[in-house]
């Protein structure tokens, strides 16, 4: 059995958890392309206009597997640990999905209630009917290390203070936003161009980003509670910070808000880049070179004083 | 005591009426106008949605007029709604120091009638229970004024809005269950249609503050009945306020209808517009109308669904997204060109019948 797997979204995050429970399952994986023109333009025709650019490349992932596999394992995130949600969209995008697949090809979407296990067996077994070989399957997949420390390496060593030698910016966006080529690249690379270390959430550890108390405990959406963590750690640390928010995103645009808000009062850079499909590599470059500049300054400002 | 609270299209009656009967002294802003909104957006962070600005213009004009507590609905879940007193709160500091605004979380029933009002308005938890059956009274009154309106609108515009600032006043001045019973029945006596009956009906569905706040929709209701459409709704004040002590009825059925579509809740509203939307289909409605601000989270997911229950059933959906450069004109004609679909859509099955 072909299973495909959209690499967007939630990929970016628990996609190699997945490809080792599939393999397990006996299934052959099929992984979609990285993201291009193409695949988006395909998404764009399948979602309304309104939704967020994540929203619309996934569809374009899902549509790209369509005809070359059998299924399509799409899980859907409902709630994490301490009943924290997803996005309203990144829960019923799946139901979306279903409805422009039309049954033309199966889509497998467990539903992650606070409980990876519960929903991976019931989805494990649509694939292969033995309990006992599913559950080995979830076992083993899950006793590796954590997706996360295997690829990425050992967390960055943060910087004490903003006197440090290396200018660093803190970048703060989602993991599918910044992991996405396609979608941040020219961010990353322009920033990397001058000479600039980045710091994103994913570097940071899970005890700084579950981290509920003061205002954190306010928000229950669960990846913006990890992105506002992360401000919240790297306020003071870092040169400065880049928000790379896609436009339409619901809830960054209120924790955007509270950010911008305290980066002022601390007096730190912060830059809002509102990102869709029609944004160009051009202006992004030329937004995030002025920005450079400006923390150069106020580094230099601060260093003289 | 000063209090506040935000526009609610008709219902804030029946909001203004509950906060006085708990002995409050309610200082209500200038209606929702083009000042509100622009004063509201200046304040708000670009991105957010229409709803947040408009009632940040609502507290900007109470503060004006002498306003100390402001009044908001809040509970964290999945929709930005929940979120929103902790921005507004940041953003009137600039406009002014003393005030405080007292999030009302939706969620919990039992804090609203034991803790949080009693502990606002030093009163009696006996006395918040009387006030929220008054309120669920007032509120069903409210509703039900809006269909009679819309109703008689359809068939006689001119005598309907020749009517309806007197029904307004009957309902503001009704206190006691007996007299909003009175109330509810001289308003049927009032609206009654006399033999007529309208051209076409079309089904109101989407976001709540959209559907039901006319400042804010641009009086999507009554454009829509100039045009001798009936416009019909399920959602209001009154069966929110069911819902949140878990005895809507309506909403079990909105969520049986939507699971064709929508199999988990994405979070606000989603599951109520795709079930309303299908119960009105099977009410044969002639068209549907989907209001929700721009950038609205659930109700794109709702959108998505509409498309598919309008490509499986043939009924024509209108899907709306309102912001601030919403203009009245594009509107209308949005809504004229729409009406005529319905009217040529009727007038060929009558033929075909035929």
């Amino acid at each position: 059995m072909r299973v495909g797997l959209p690499r967007a979204l939630l990929y970016y995050r628990y996609g190699k958890l997945w490809e080792r429970f599939l393999d397990g399952l006996g299934a052959e994986v099929v992984l979609s392309p990285k993201t291009d023109e193409a695949i988006l333009d395909k998404g764009l025709a399948c979602v309304s206009s309104e939704v967020c650019l994540p929203i619309k490349v996934v569809a374009g992932h899902i549509v790209e597997l369509r005809d070359r596999v059998d299924a399509i394992f799409f899980p859907r995130l409902n709630w994490l640990h301490d009943r924290l949600y997803a996005c309203p969209k990144m829960i019923g995008i799946v139901d979306v999905a279903r409805m422009f697949l039309n049954d033309e090809v199966r889509l497998i979407a467990p539903t992650i209630n606070g409980n990876f296990t519960r929903a991976h067996i019931l989805a494990g077994l649509q694939i292969c009917p033995n309990l006992f070989k599913v559950w080995q399957a979830w076992r083993s997949a899950v006793h590796r290390k954590s997706p996360r420390a295997e690829d990425r390496g050992p967390v960055a060593r943060l910087p004490s203070s903003v006197y440090c030698y290396e200018p660093t910016v803190g970048l703060i966006s989602h993991f599918y936003n910044l992991e996405d080529e396609f979608i941040s690249g020219a961010i990353i690379k322009t920033f990397k161009e001058n000479g600039y270390q980045i710091l994103t959430k994913e570097d940071l550890s899970q005890k700084v980003l579950l981290n509920n108390r003061c205002f954190a405990n306010n928000i229950r959406w669960v990846y913006e509670r990890e992105l506002f963590n992360a401000f919240e750690y790297l306020l003071g640390k870092v040169d400065g910070f880049c928000m790379v928010v896609s436009m339409g995103c619901g809830p960054d645009s209120l924790v955007a808000e509270f950010m911008r808000e305290r980066a002022q009062a601390a007096q730190v850079p912060f830059l809002l880049l509102v990102i869709d499909e029609h944004t160009g590599t051009a202006g992004i470059v030329t937004r995030v070179e002025a920005f450079v500049e400006l923390m150069k300054r106020r580094k230099q400002v601060r260093v003289c004083a | 005591m000063r209090v506040a609270i935000p526009y609610f299209g008709y219902d804030t009656l029946a909001l203004k009426a509950f906060l006085e009967e708990l002995g409050a002294t309610v200082v209500m802003p200038p209606p929702t106008s083009r000042r509100t909104i622009e004063i509201g957006v200046k304040l708000a962070p670009e991105l957010v949605c229409m709803p947040f600005k408009i009632t940040l213009g609502n507290f900007i004009e109470a503060l004006e007029n002498g306003a100390d507590t402001l009044l908001m609905a809040a509970g964290a879940r999945k929709c930005r709604f929940g979120y929103y007193h902790y921005l507004q709160e940041k953003a009137l500091r600039t406009v002014s120091k003393e005030f405080r605004i007292v999030p009302v979380t939706q969620y919990s029933a039992y804090d609203f009638i034991f803790k949080l009002i009693p502990e606002l308005f030093d009163v009696k938890p006996a006395k918040v229970i009387i006030a929220v059956s008054h309120l669920l009274t007032k509120s069903a009154l409210t509703r039900d004024f809006r269909r009679l309106l819309n109703r008689k609108r359809a068939v006689d515009f001119e005598e309907a809005e020749r009517l309806k600032s007197s029904a307004l006043q009957m309902i503001g001045a009704a206190r006691t269950r007996n007299q909003m019973h009175q109330v509810h029945k001289d308003l049927g006596r009032m609206f009654a249609l006399n033999g007529k009956s309208p051209d076409i009906r079309v089904g109101l569905v989407g976001e709540i503050f959209f559907t039901i706040d006319q400042a804010a929709n641009q009086e999507i209701e009554k454009e829509l009945a100039r045009l001798g459409a009936e416009v019909v709704f399920e959602r209001s004040l009154y069966n929110h306020l069911r819902h949140l002590l878990r005895s809507d009825f309506s909403y079990l059925r909105s969520r049986r209808l939507a699971r064709t579509y929508l199999r988990e809740c994405p979070g606000g509203e989603a599951i109520r517009t795709v079930g309303e939307a299908i119960w009105f289909v099977r009410q044969e409605v002639d068209g549907i109308v989907h209001l929700f601000p721009f950038t609205c989270m659930p109700e794109n997911i709702a959108l998505e669904a509409l498309q598919r229950l309008s490509d499986s059933t043939g009924v024509p959906v209108l899907s709306l997204s309102f912001d601030e450069h919403t203009s009245n004109t594009g509107l209308v004609t949005r809504l004229e060109a729409f009406i005529e679909l319905l009217k040529r859509r009727r007038r060929a099955r009558r033929l075909s019948r035929n």
